[in-house]
């Protein structure tokens, strides 16, 4: 056995130890701002005043205790406003919150518009019917009939099968989901307000839903 | 006699005074001219010994029975009197003879036979073809109603002596010999030797008012049956030399239509007059060589339509196609024809079908055996009760961690059509009172051929496989290794040999006493 050659370990005395990497944590919403704080200002229409009213715990817990975002109404103005705080993880929360208000001053429920505070894909679209087709007085009145359906039937069909929400705010129409789920329900929507009987948008939801849901 | 004789005569008078017009309506003249043609029959009947009649019969007989009754009086009358003519056309001068004899009797029944005279003669000159006057001779002689009519016109004409028909552009005796040639070119026999003879007859009949006026008559056509009869060897040299002017005296006489008859004549003339001088085989010969001109001709002329090959409808004459019996290939089936027993066995086979209920409707063919139908989710009209947040969310946990997945309506479904199921089973089970008895192995014996599968099992093999019914195992059961002749080595073969050769030891100790004769003789044989 030869002599293992060690290897000469030079006592670097003169060098100094290097400095310790530096480890940086994340930035912090407002560090990133510079320390800036971020607003949102959602106005309330004058419709969903009262609903706010009674279902605003629902909306403050989540926002403030999850989210980590400051809420606070401003009644003077009517609106809502949202500041990041300290410690507020995410300049996205701040996002989801102003979605999840901006939605619930919509029409939605909570629990619908929850989910925009839990899952990132969804998102909110909406269209008039003048969009789609130029409809006046009855006709309208029809179209918005047919859109809903008896007892809301057709719009909760079209909600079922395509895992969207919808509000029919008497022109205006909103759907709350996944983009290609908005898709189908718009789709289906549109045939509606032109005029096709609700059996054919069924059929055609139907193996629309199928193939999206596999 | 007498008396009847007055009355038939009477009878007769009667009929001829009265008027044409009274004989087209029935009236009593019937009765009149039924005693006439009675009288004459019984005139007639001397000469016809044979006839089963005495008298005509005329009592409650119908016209058509009477005259029946004298057309068997005259028929066997007729060929008597050709015989009698035949005589007289060999020996001409027993005319005379008949005629001295006619005029003594002939005064007795003078208007009668001047009647019937007048009749005949009447007749002769009224109709030209003297061939068919025989039969409208006797018509109108026997039978009484149309007798009178012919008499009195007769009567004028004979005494006229026919000055009324005759004129410088018609004269009877002309047309007579007119006729005659005629005949004489259409069978090739001259009779104008005859025609002396005849009109020497015709004159003395004429002339002597014969008691026979049939006779006469028949005498007078019998003179042309004898002429159609045919030649005497007297004649036959003379139609030897025959020749062209003989019978037509110029050139003058002939119109065209009568060129082509005579043309045609000339050559069955030669033809009739050669044939009794040419042999069987001559004959055949002209025949053989008339049928070959013929068959030319026809191979010259344009042949039919149908054997012309392809012909358009343009070249062929109109609807000659239907006139045609085509053959062609129809592809089609015909069509059924519907009888009654068609009908009948159709219904019987409805009655039986629907009795055994039998009808063979049309199955659903099964579907391809794929994988199980996916659940297809109900068209939820109904306001969901999850929200949008906990339809993601169960969607992901049973995605990512089914166990904990809580159910769906599908799968509280299946639960209780399980839960039905196990309920039905245990009261099924409690009624054989819990005893699972298995079906019993029934262990048949069946013989199984080592034939190769395919004969077995199909008739039309899909594809052919070689495998036999039985596995090699059941074929052979061997031990070891079993090799093939050629693949043993040298100690291999050794060892069977040896194994062969004890085995043989060991039958032979076993029966020593039989084949100990055979092992001396060997021995002797090997010791030699």
């Amino acid at each position: 056995m030869a002599e293992s050659t060690q290897m000469e370990v030079e006592t670097a005395t003169q060098t100094a130890p290097l400095p310790a990497k530096p480890t940086f944590k994340p930035l912090k919403a407002h560090e990133m701002s510079d320390g800036k704080v971020q607003f949102r200002k959602i106005s309330v229409p004058p419709n969903r005043y009262s609903p706010l009213k009674k279902a605003w715990l629902d909306i403050y817990t989540p926002i403030y205790d999850q989210m980590k975002v400051d809420i606070r109404m401003n009644l003077k103005a009517r609106k809502v406003e949202l500041k990041t705080r300290a410690d507020t993880p995410d300049i996205s929360n701040l996002q989801k919150s102003a979605d999840f208000v901006h939605a619930f001053m919509l029409g939605f429920d909570i629990p619908d518009a929850i989910s925009l505070l839990r899952m990132d894909e969804l998102y909110v679209e909406s269209f008039e019917i003048k969009d789609v087709k130029t409809l006046k007085g009855e006709h309208l009145s029809r179209a918005i009939g047919r859109l809903s359906g008896k007892g809301g039937k057709t719009k909760f069909a079209i909600e079922n099968s395509t895992k969207t929400r919808i509000v029919i705010a008497d022109t205006r129409i909103h759907i709350l989901g996944a983009f290609t789920n908005i898709k189908v329900a718009r789709s289906s929507l549109c045939s509606l307000i032109m005029g096709s009987p609700a059996g054919k948008v069924y059929s055609k939801l139907r193996s629309v839903s199928a193939r999206l849901n596999e | 006699m007498a008396i009847v004789k007055d009355s038939g005569f009477k009878a007769l008078e009667k009929l001829k005074s009265t008027e044409p017009p009274v004989f087209l309506a029935p009236s009593s003249i019937s009765e009149v001219a039924r005693a006439a043609s009675q009288h004459i029959f019984e005139k007639l009947k001397p000469y016809n010994p044979k006839s089963p009649f005495d008298e005509l019969l005329v009592d409650g007989f119908d016209a058509e029975q009477i005259w029946q009754q004298i057309d068997m009086q005259s028929q066997p009358l007729l060929s008597s009197l050709r015989q009698e003519v035949n005589r007289f056309a060999k020996n001409p001068e027993e005319i005379r003879k008949l005629g001295n004899l006619a005029l003594k009797v002939s005064h007795e029944d003078d208007v009668d036979e001047m009647d019937m005279d007048g009749h005949d003669s009447g007749d002769d000159e009224l109709e030209a073809n003297e061939s068919e006057g025989e039969e409208k001779d006797e018509e109108e002689e026997e039978d009484g109603d149309e007798e009178e009519d012919g008499d009195e016109e007769d009567e004028e004409e004979k005494d006229g002596d026919n000055e009324g028909i005759e004129d410088k552009f018609f004269k009877i005796k002309e047309l007579e010999e007119f006729l005659e040639d005629g005949e004489a070119e259409e069978y090739g026999i001259d009779y104008k030797n005859n025609k002396g003879v005849a009109k020497r007859k015709k004159q003395n009949l004429r002339d002597e008012e014969d008691d026979d006026d049939e006779e006469d008559d028949d005498e007078e056509e019998d003179d042309e049956f004898g002429a159609f009869a045919g030649g005497d060897d007297e004649e036959a040299d003379k139609l030897g030399k025959a020749k062209y002017t003989d019978f037509f005296g110029g050139k003058k006489k002939e119109t065209k239509v009568k060129w082509k008859d005579l043309s045609e004549d000339d050559e069955a003339e030669r033809e009739n007059q050669g044939n009794e001088k040419l042999s069987t085989h001559e004959k055949e010969r002209l025949k053989v060589q008339s049928k070959i001109e013929q068959m030319e001709k026809t191979n010259l002329d344009p042949k039919h339509w149908t054997m012309q090959g392809e012909i358009t409808a343009a070249k062929r004459p109109k609807n000659s196609a239907l006139e045609v019996d085509l053959d062609f290939e129809h592809n089609a089936r015909p069509a059924p024809v519907i009888t009654e027993e068609v009908t009948a066995s159709l219904e019987d086979l409805i009655k039986s079908r629907i009795i055994e209920a039998r009808f063979d409707d049309v199955q659903r063919a099964p579907s391809m055996p794929t994988k199980a139908k996916r659940e297809a989710k109900e068209m939820d009209e109904s306001k969901s009760k999850k929200g949008l947040a906990e339809v993601y969310e169960d969607e992901y946990v049973r995605t990512a961690n089914p166990a904990f997945a809580p159910t769906t309506f599908s799968d509280e479904l299946k639960k209780e059509a399980s839960m039905l199921f196990k309920n039905l089973c245990l009261k099924l089970d409690a009624l054989s009172h819990f005893h699972f008895t298995p079906k019993p192995v029934i262990e048949e014996m069946s013989i199984q051929t080592n034939v190769p599968a395919i004969a077995m099992e199909e008739v039309a093999p899909v594809a052919v496989s070689d495998a036999a019914m039985l596995a090699p195992e059941e074929i052979f059961s061997g031990k070891g290794d079993i090799k093939d002749e050629s693949e043993l080595t040298q100690e291999e073969r050794k060892r069977r040999r040896a194994k062969k050769k004890r085995k043989f030891k060991a039958e032979s100790a076993k029966e020593p006493v039989k084949k100990a004769r055979d092992a001396t003789t060997v021995a002797g044989s090997e010791v030699l």
